[in-house]
């Protein structure tokens, strides 16, 4: 595939780097001087001194025949028009960006940016999985349905210890769909009893974390 | 009429002064406090600080739904771009105008259902015409 990556600092480096050794044409667009030297003379990489938010430049980069663009200034209004500018350019290249205000994300995908990644999201999640004795665990979003993929982990002495899950008063958007018993994974049914230790897989409504949370392990 | 101004400097700050009358309401969002206060000591003008990245919820307070028109006019360009069309389709506003500096983007997006204006369009032409009648 041939891949235009515009902004080469964090992210577009490790990208262009790793696309590059799977063997994947890359073509980069930078803005830095200094950035763009150390690219091309140290790194031998194929890159071009020049501003990703001019239409000129993708171009000259070779948009028109690019499978992807990748948007990764660190800006996410100048991704946004590097990918809208894209797009006018040749519409069926797939478009990839970084947003950093988590509510860009939607809108983003309102405007047609193929692919959006929430970076700070993302980062959030993994956080949250620091912290001591926190038994929930965000694992995906369930792209394109309002839907995330939880895991709870049930503690000790929790209410719903020794109840079937058919008994649980779970919220109508929450599928549970695995259950990990010490260490072996199965598909749960009505009669599973919940075990202090269990894992449970559910797919839920984004929103319905906490309602979810409390049933496995309020006391 | 309920007018959302976007950006408070120079053009911005003009294009506020200008509209004031007693049939408008204007809010204006800018990150420049001292600019802000100036603005909003007019009457009928207000004000919203934007002081953290999060764009959404600044508009949101600046009670966008109802706003009859939106002017993107900060300094810069993208920044406008983005906000005018997050009016424009996320909350449907009727009248949004985008200022961009650079007359390329002025023709990519004129096409958008945003009404997109430039100055520069017509310091080119000025230019160009000062010179050729020489």
């Amino acid at each position: 595939m041939f891949v235009v990556i515009v902004g080469c600092s964090e992210a577009g480096f490790f990208l262009s780097r790793a696309l590059a050794a799977t063997g994947h044409e890359v073509a980069i667009i930078e803005r830095e001087p200094h950035r763009y030297d150390l690219l091309t003379e140290n790194m031998g990489m194929v890159a071009m001194l020049g501003d990703g938010a001019d239409r000129e430049v993708l171009r000259m980069a070779g948009v028109e025949r690019a499978d992807a663009v990748f948007a990764l200034t660190g800006v996410d209004a100048t991704n946004l028009v590097i990918c809208q500018l894209s797009k006018s350019l040749a519409a069926s290249t797939r478009t990839v960006t970084i947003v950093k205000d988590p509510k860009h994300e939607p809108i983003f995908e309102e405007l047609g940016i193929d692919v959006v990644v929430n970076w700070v999201q993302l980062a959030l999640n993994a956080l949250e999985e620091g912290m001591p004795g926190r038994p929930l665990r965000h694992l995906m979003q369930l792209q394109p349905t309002a839907m995330e993929v939880v895991c709870v982990t049930v503690p000790t002495g929790a209410d719903a210890v020794g109840k079937r899950l058919g008994d649980l008063d779970l919220p109508p958007e929450s599928i549970v769909s695995l259950i990990i018993k010490h260490g072996h994974a199965s598909l749960p049914t009505r009669q599973t009893v919940v075990e202090a230790g269990d894992e449970i897989v559910a797919a839920i409504s984004i929103g319905l974390e906490q309602a979810f949370y409390d049933i496995f392990t309020g006391v | 009429m309920r007018v959302l101004v976007y950006g408070c400097g120079q053009l911005a700050s003009g294009v506020v002064r200008s509209l004031i009358s007693d049939a408008t309401e204007i809010t204006v969002l800018g990150d420049e406090r001292s600019q802000l206060e100036r603005l909003s000591s007019f009457p009928k003008v207000s004000a919203v600080l934007m002081e953290e990245p999060i764009m959404r919820d600044y508009l949101m307070e600046a009670h966008i739904a109802t706003a009859d028109a939106f002017l993107a006019l900060s300094t810069d360009d993208h920044e406008n771009l983005l906000v005018a069309q997050i009016a424009r389709r996320m909350f449907n506003v009727e009248i949004v105008v985008c200022h961009v500096e650079e007359p390329q983007l002025q023709m990519i997006y004129t096409n958008t259902g945003l009404s997109v204006v430039s100055y520069s369009v017509g310091v080119l032409q000025d230019v160009q015409f000062a010179i050729n009648s020489t």
